[in-house]
């Protein structure tokens, strides 16, 4: 084995691993959650579409999230339904496994699944302020130009 | 309405702008306080450990029947971090992560993931001391070539051997390109990264091996099979007993679309637990 081959050796095998230089995710799996009613509806496939049936289910609440709140398997179609209890939790977090492949999916039944809180927005005071002062500035200018109309008019 | 008034009015706009921005600056400031301090509030360990799972410990069969039983498989480790990320940070958008709260574990690592028995524990990388506490939902890592030791030059080393009825190599096989791996949570049978005062948090960077090799225990026509090439493309290039090579040899000894295949397995190996990787392959 030799480590250290000649240049244009070099640059075919870097050029060769710049064409894999793309996301990978193999033979991954993908979980998506729907509420139907008052449960949760859980349905996995692997990344070639193929349902990942019997696989093990994890279902976490936020209020308990290193605690199962339930598990079980999926069905033949890679489906699975849970009722949670909303007054336990609004945040879930659902994980489907089978046989090396996994995923994990994090969701908000409050109607939004991110939660985050922007810290970027304004305040509602600092918004009337501006608007107050955008206002006040189109009058500004309103009168600035009026009163220079108005001394034109008194010279002529 | 006098200039005066303009005046007035205009001045008393422009001290109001200035009371309400300092006044929402300091808001702001108090709320990062407020926010720092519940974070330092607690602190807790968090321990970072590399596993090849039973697959190395213990050996397995290739997708095409070669029993490869591994001495040694290091891995060398650099640019781990930790993060509490909201919302949970999710590798298929092959975004960087952005977390609230990073840390990040300092040295490069060469790691023997054959160490121990087949019950062994997943191998110790490091231990972070008081970290705020808090679940550590994501995770990245680097995989770089080691400048010393028994894997230098290479991201991954492996020496094995490999048997399938009366043949028997001695495989050394060593990987030198090296990849960015960014994972959201952990995926196994417990949950991970939980720091607390009272306990500390774990994490895991995960390889699978069966990727290269394939796995015979799965269907022949699984997409984990269908994308490793398994061994006997290397037991061909057997020399005097071994098969010795690195991705250098393998570009010119291999068929083209075998090769190709192997490039595109390399990346897939990185895990946390179950839990896929986004990949990127940085040099």
């Amino acid at each position: 084995m030799s480590l250290h081959s000649d240049s244009v050796k070099g640059l075919l095998l870097f050029a060769a691993l710049l064409l894999t230089a793309l996301p990978v995710f193999g033979h991954g799996a993908r979980v998506i959650w729907e509420v139907q009613g008052d449960s949760v509806h859980i349905s996995a496939a692997f990344d070639d579409g193929t349902p990942m049936n019997e696989a093990q289910v994890t279902v976490f609440s936020a209020a308990a999230p290193s605690v199962p709140y339930t598990s079980g398997l999926t069905d033949e179609n890679g489906e699975f339904a849970f009722l949670p209890d909303m007054e336990q939790s609004l945040a879930w977090d659902v994980q489907v496994r089978k046989a090396g492949h996994g995923d994990i999916v994090h969701f908000s039944l409050d109607g939004s699944t991110d939660t985050r809180i922007d810290q970027g927005a304004f305040t509602t005071l600092q918004i009337i302020m501006m608007s107050a002062c955008v206002v006040w500035g189109f009058i500004g200018t309103a009168l600035f130009f009026a009163s220079k109309l108005k001394g034109q008019n008194a010279h002529s | 309405m006098s200039k005066r008034t303009v005046v007035l009015v205009s001045m008393l706009f422009a001290l109001s702008l200035v009371f309400g921005s300092c006044g929402t600056d300091e808001a702001d400031i108090n709320a990062e306080e407020t926010t720092v301090e519940t974070q330092q509030e607690t602190t807790g360990d968090l321990v970072f450990a590399a596993n090849g799972e039973d697959f190395v410990r213990a050996g397995f069969i290739s997708s095409d029947g070669w029993h490869i039983t591994f001495r040694h498989v290091y891995v060398t480790i650099t640019d781990v971090a930790a993060y509490q990320t909201n919302p949970p940070y999710d590798p298929h958008t092959g975004e960087e992560i952005i977390g609230d709260v990073q840390v990040d574990l300092p040295g490069i690592f060469t790691i023997d993931l054959a160490e121990g028995d087949e019950n062994a524990e997943p191998v110790l990388a490091g231990i972070l001391e008081d970290v705020p506490s808090g679940h550590y939902n994501a995770l990245s890592w680097s995989m770089v070539p080691a400048v010393e030791g028994p894997s230098q030059g290479y991201s991954i080393f492996i020496d094995a051997q490999a048997a399938k009825g009366e043949e028997s190599y001695n495989v050394l096989l060593g990987f030198e390109n090296g990849y960015r791996y960014t994972a959201g949570e952990f995926v196994g049978d417990t949950r991970k990264g939980f720091v607390t005062p009272e306990s500390a948090g774990d994490l895991e960077m995960t390889f699978h091996f069966d990727h290269i090799f394939g796995d015979i225990e799965q269907p022949a026509d699984c997409d984990l099979n269908l994308m490793a090439i398994g061994f006997e493309p290397f037991a061909e290039l057997m020399q005097e007993g071994t098969v010795s090579e690195d991705l250098t040899t393998l570009f010119e000894n291999l068929p083209e679309e075998t090769f190709t295949r192997l490039q595109e397995a390399l990346p897939t190996l990185g895990h946390t637990g179950e839990g896929h990787c986004h990949c990127t392959v940085i040099q």
